[in-house]
């Protein structure tokens, strides 16, 4: 303990906000409480940013640790107990003090809590069911609440907090069994999935009970939601998306996250990425992420065991698209939904908004990009009326060039690390 | 050709639709104008028109009637946005909407039409602005204990965020002054929310803070700036996801 004085909250907050920066989930979405008239509070569905931070992340929670003191020994992680760090712990009473005073100054939607292991779990779950408690009885906050599942906690009082959050998550930390051995020894996939089958469980039995009587308390009416770490460990694109897509069809979660590793001790466990975090690779996660939950598509289709990993130069949809030739052109006005969410440049808001504006008449491609398509990408897969914009060659490599040319909207700066080659990316020729 | 020219609120532009159509000049004879940096055109007449509540609900009525909630909320976004071609827009998207056989209830979703399609896209942008205040707009505490918040967005927004905060805050005093237009967002605890419009904003009110309110400006800023990864810097990113234009009103430091 290197610590001997009191602690300011300024000092607390500062350890216990450094502590909790490396977890992705900040939003604040999928609860719709209105205001009672009464105690302060609402959530919105969409969910609201109400910052953004100098990394570009959207700050949307007071995303704080209860306690950095920690008995595990993850290798990744900056709290792990053989780290000679300063350790701090709020009370139950300063959190709903700094989310409360948050909150009235319109800083926040709610509150993101999550901890280290104080002595075991069952203790630390009981710490952040108390602050809970408190919050939503003694304060009466209605805002939003995201709360960390313990790995390891009691079920019960999994279950107590449970009533008292919007989301839960439990982080599966790595996207294989093999990983999360070697990297947190104290952790078990066993000891993740179990909670996370609990919440889902529970979850399924208050639809029941809502139904039957609609004032029944909610159990995580936000769902859950978990995060992996990628590139701390060798698995591929292919093996990750195939683990979040059985994470969505299994234990029907919310998100899963994706955090870029970002090497925090010197560990000779750890990997050594001289280009810093893979930001690129966690984008292509993302973007694919995006593609099973919104446009039908599966793993499969995107990646396979021979080609393990995205294409840097193209998006995954792009990618798809490229390599599916024979499904195009399509015809816009007379494709179905799933089908126009094929289409490079289409999302779901232009093409609901295509379905139902063509109802009024045939749509033509000034309409289209008056309705958010992104004609240059989307130009070499459609036809209005039978006509395409251009007279296009259907051709896998000249359209992944023009398609390459159309420069991509990355979120981050990337430095070309070699020369772009059609021949060796695209297994064209030798 | 006449031209209609009303004031730049939501009523104002209502009651130009209704004097409009009480014309009976004829949908192609007429125009409607804000009288926001305006030209005059040549051979046309023009006439003021004088912003009438009756009127205005009236038209809004109908149009809630005729076509839809989700039609009216759609053309109450667009009535507030920053864009001096919306008043004739409105109108041409509410005329061709009563004009029409079929299709009345999802009127919007006809964006083939280059006024519904100027609407939507206006209301779209409105909405936009509304839900990105919902977020970065600050409270402080004065020294009463009334929270205030100074705004400066380009479209009038403040009808579209009383039911938000309102509900949010049930018993709070508060205050949202929108520096552009001149209006206020008023809230009294316990009742519900008005907008305030004529009155000028008292600076010498809103100087003083309550004790507390430095500690936890300071407490916010410490988190905003701990809680970002070094190694992911990105200042492009955050300028693009929070432009300029809002910060001056944050009380975090960038």
């Amino acid at each position: 303990m290197n610590l001997q004085k009191e602690m300011t909250l300024m000092e607390k907050l500062e350890i216990l906000t450094d502590a909790a920066k490396y977890d992705v989930a900040c939003t604040s979405s999928g609860t719709d409480r209105a205001g009672d008239g009464k105690h302060m509070g609402s959530c919105v569905a969409s969910g609201i940013c109400h910052s953004f931070s100098a990394d570009g992340r959207c700050i949307s929670l007071l995303k704080i640790l209860f306690t950095n003191e920690c008995v595990f020994d993850c290798r990744y992680c900056a709290n792990r107990v053989t780290n000679d760090i300063p350790r701090a712990s709020f009370t139950p009473e300063e959190v709903c003090r700094l989310t409360i005073e948050f909150y009235r100054r319109n800083y926040i939607e709610g509150l993101f809590l999550s901890s280290g292991i104080l002595h075991n779990p069952a203790y630390t779950m009981e710490l952040l069911y108390q602050t809970l408690y408190k919050l939503r009885n003694e304060y009466h906050f209605r805002g939003y609440i995201h709360v960390k599942a313990i790995p390891g906690a009691p079920r019960e009082l999994i279950e107590k907090t449970g009533f008292l959050a919007d989301r839960m998550s439990i982080n599966l930390e790595l996207p294989t069994a093999e990983g999360l051995k070697r990297l947190a020894p104290h952790k078990s996939r066993k000891t993740i999935l179990e909670p996370m089958r609990l919440i889902q469980n529970r979850r399924e039995e208050n639809k029941e009970e809502l139904m039957l009587y609609k004032k029944a308390p909610s159990f995580v009416p936000a769902g859950q939601s978990t995060q992996m770490i990628i590139g701390a460990t060798p698995e591929s694109d292919y093996q990750i998306v195939t683990t979040a897509e059985s994470l969505y069809q299994k234990f029907q979660l919310k998100r899963v996250f994706y955090s870029a590793f970002v090497r925090v001790n010197d560990d000779s466990a750890l990997p050594v990425l001289p280009g810093g975090p893979p930001l690129l690779r966690e984008h292509r996660l993302y973007q694919a992420d995006w593609l099973l939950r919104f446009y039908g598509f599966r793993a499969q289709e995107l990646l396979s065991e021979k080609r393990p990993n995205f294409n840097v130069f193209l998006d995954p949809k792009s990618d798809w698209a490229v390599g599916n030739l024979d499904q195009f052109p399509i015809e816009v006005n007379r494709a179905d939904y799933y089908t126009l969410l094929r289409v490079p440049g289409i999302g779901p808001k232009s093409a609901r908004r295509i379905v139902n504006a063509r109802r009024f008449g045939s749509l033509r491609f000034e309409d289209l990009r008056k309705m958010g398509v992104v004609l240059k990408r989307a130009l070499y897969f459609i036809t209005c009326s039978g006509k395409m914009l251009y007279p296009v060659r259907l051709e896998e490599a000249s359209i992944a060039r023009n398609l390459m040319s159309v420069k991509e909207k990355l979120p981050f700066e990337t430095q070309p690390y070699h020369q772009m080659n059609l021949f060796a990316d695209y297994g064209i020729g030798g | 050709m006449r031209i209609f020219l009303c004031e730049g609120t939501a009523d104002g532009i209502l009651t130009g639709i209704y004097d409009a159509w009480a014309s009976r000049l004829g949908h192609e004879n007429v125009k409607l104008q804000v009288q926001e940096n305006w030209n005059l055109e040549l051979f046309a007449e023009y006439e003021e028109v004088c912003t009438d509540g009756e009127k205005a609900e009236k038209v809004a009525r109908t149009i809630k009637r005729e076509l839809g909630e989700e039609t009216w909320e759609s053309i109450f976004q667009a009535a507030l946005a920053d864009a001096p071609e919306r008043a004739d827009s409105i109108y041409r998207t509410v005329a061709a909407g009563l004009s029409g056989r079929r299709g009345r209830q999802d009127l919007m979703a006809c964006l083939q039409n280059p006024d519904i399609c100027k609407v939507f896209e206006l209301s779209r942008r409105v909405g936009r602005e509304v839900h990105h205040y919902l977020g970065f707009l600050r409270f402080r505490e004065l020294a009463g204990g009334i929270l205030f918040s100074e705004i400066a967005p380009e479209a009038r927004v403040l009808p579209l965020m009383g039911e938000h905060f309102a509900g949010r805050y049930p018993g709070e005093h508060f205050l949202i002054y929108d520096r552009t237009h001149g209006e206020f967002l008023a809230h009294q605890a316990g009742r519900p929310w008005v907008l305030v419009q004529g009155e000028e904003l008292n600076r010498e009110q809103i100087q003083a803070c309550s004790e507390e309110e430095e500690k936890f400006q300071k407490l916010w800023q410490a988190f905003v700036h701990t809680i970002a990864i070094e190694a992911r810097t990105n200042p492009k990113l955050q300028l693009q996801m929070l432009p300029k234009r809002f910060r001056a009103y944050m009380t975090e430091t960038f």
